[in-house]
């Protein structure tokens, strides 16, 4: 039975059994884990309050090659980004990443890249940066490092170039990217956004970290994030629970509270 | 499963949809039911019946109960004025465990959960907005769990209910009556840590 250490961010997990729990990890190392945390969800587990969603650490576990699961022995806590569980819109979005790598990674398949990225958009919303801008520079990227990324050179149907007309461009998610407006006039059920969103798409994806979460987007960032989260859908073949849940939660709380 | 008797065979599939149940523990149950003497069974049997057939929730608070209103709701000593939220009825009878609280009690029936897509349209939120509508409570406690859902949960009510001008309080989160403080988590310490109070 080999022991394993990386770095991981917990991701996920559901009650198992009597006092168990099965926790997803993103780890470093080796990508998506899921393991049995045994008696985690007892008032006096060694786990204490380390396995709760988000929370960044030190997983040791043992890996005995019979099973998907792994059997988690420790979690040290480096960061538990609890400011992210202390408010609604912090909460949402970053169950909208956290979701993301959940659906779209496969079980053990390492890429330090992703969880890099992961771990930079956790903390940076746990810093107070924007949970709806850190969002749609995380699905960006994301989606990139996943070998999704749209095409916004030109028409995904038919290779001409112009895809921009009266200041709009159509993204059809189904088939990659821009399409031109005859295509799209073929095609029908393409989101129509501005040509500044296709440009701050195209920032967002190469500027550096500090310089895109000061971007002055407008707009542009709402569909963004409308692009990315139809994008999600179409990978994972359903809809995001987490998106669900902020649109439930702002439609219900008054204006002044909502996330 | 066509090497076992149909009866068999039935209780293991109905047995393995049971939560934490699988298909080898099933098996291990039924064959222990065959060993035992048949009132004993019968008597198991009944009870499942009984449970749902004469348990439904109450309508004021959504405990589950055989008689409605429950006997909480329908005490006259209890403290209308104190009303405890809860996500599920074990949690209130645990609360009811401590012999400390007098008041009535509200079970949302779950919490929220972005990961889960469980949010306010799936909780009893609606039904506790129209008893607080009465305006006979003077404070709400939050007693969900202290992880993200519950947490979620509670910030959620308290923005909530925040306009209708009610107490709203969140029960302390920290460290375990017996535990060690070498033991516990940075959440769990510096939660006590923000909870402390005055001795003396």
């Amino acid at each position: 039975m080999a022991v394993e250490r990386t770095a991981a961010v917990v991701i996920g997990g559901f009650p198992l059994g009597e006092s168990d729990r099965v926790v997803t990890f993103f780890t470093r190392r080796f990508g998506k884990v899921r393991g049995v945390a045994k008696a985690a969800r007892r008032m006096r587990s060694k786990f204490s309050g380390a396995l709760e969603l988000f929370t960044l650490g030190e997983l040791v576990f043992f890996d005995g090659g019979r099973s998907e699961l792994v059997q988690v022995d420790h979690f040290d806590i480096e960061r538990p980004f609890g400011g992210i569980r202390a408010d609604l819109g912090r909460l949402g979005h970053a169950a909208w990443m956290a979701e993301s790598v959940a659906r779209l990674t496969a079980e053990r398949d390492p890429h330090p890249a992703m969880f890099a990225l992961l771990s930079l958009a956790l903390a940076a919303v746990d810093g107070g940066a924007s949970p709806s801008r850190v969002a749609v520079v995380f699905g960006a990227r994301f989606v990139d490092a996943l070998g999704h990324r749209l095409r916004t050179d030109a028409c995904v149907l038919c290779g001409r170039g112009g895809v921009i007309a009266g200041g709009r461009a159509a993204v059809d998610v189904d088939a990659g990217g821009t399409v031109c407006p005859s295509c799209a006039g073929a095609v029908g059920g393409t989101l129509s956004v501005a040509a500044a969103t296709i440009d701050a798409l195209r920032r967002v994806r190469t500027a550096r970290w500090g310089d895109v979460m000061a971007l002055p987007l407008g707009t542009a960032e709402r569909e963004l994030r409308a692009i990315l989260e139809a994008h999600v859908t179409r990978l994972a073949g359903q809809g995001s629970r987490a998106a669900r849940f902020l649109r439930e939660v702002s439609r219900s709380l008054p204006v002044s509270e909502a996330p | 499963m066509a090497y076992y008797p149909e009866p068999v065979a039935r209780l293991i599939d109905a047995l393995q949809r049971l939560p934490g149940i699988g298909p080898k523990t099933a098996q291990r149950l039924t064959f222990f039911l065959l060993k035992r003497p048949f009132d004993e069974v019968r008597e198991l049997s009944e009870a499942l019946v009984a449970v749902k057939e004469r348990i439904v929730q109450c309508r004021t608070c959504f405990n589950v109960t055989d008689e409605d209103p429950c006997r909480i709701c329908a005490d006259p000593v209890r403290d209308t004025g104190l009303l405890c939220i809860v996500e599920e009825p074990n949690d209130m009878l645990a609360m009811e465990r401590t012999g400390e609280f007098r008041g009535r009690y509200h079970v949302l029936g779950g919490a929220l959960s972005p990961l889960d897509g469980i949010g306010p349209d799936d909780l009893k939120v609606r039904e506790l907005l129209a008893r607080l509508d009465a305006g006979r409570t003077r404070e709400v406690i939050l007693a969900t769990n202290p992880n993200v859902e519950g947490e979620a949960t509670a910030l959620y009510l308290a923005k909530l209910l925040r306009p209708l001008g009610v107490r709203i309080t969140r029960i302390a989160r920290g460290l375990p009556v017996g535990g060690d403080l070498e033991y516990a988590d940075q959440v769990t310490l510096s939660k006590a840590l923000e909870g402390r109070r005055e001795i003396g």
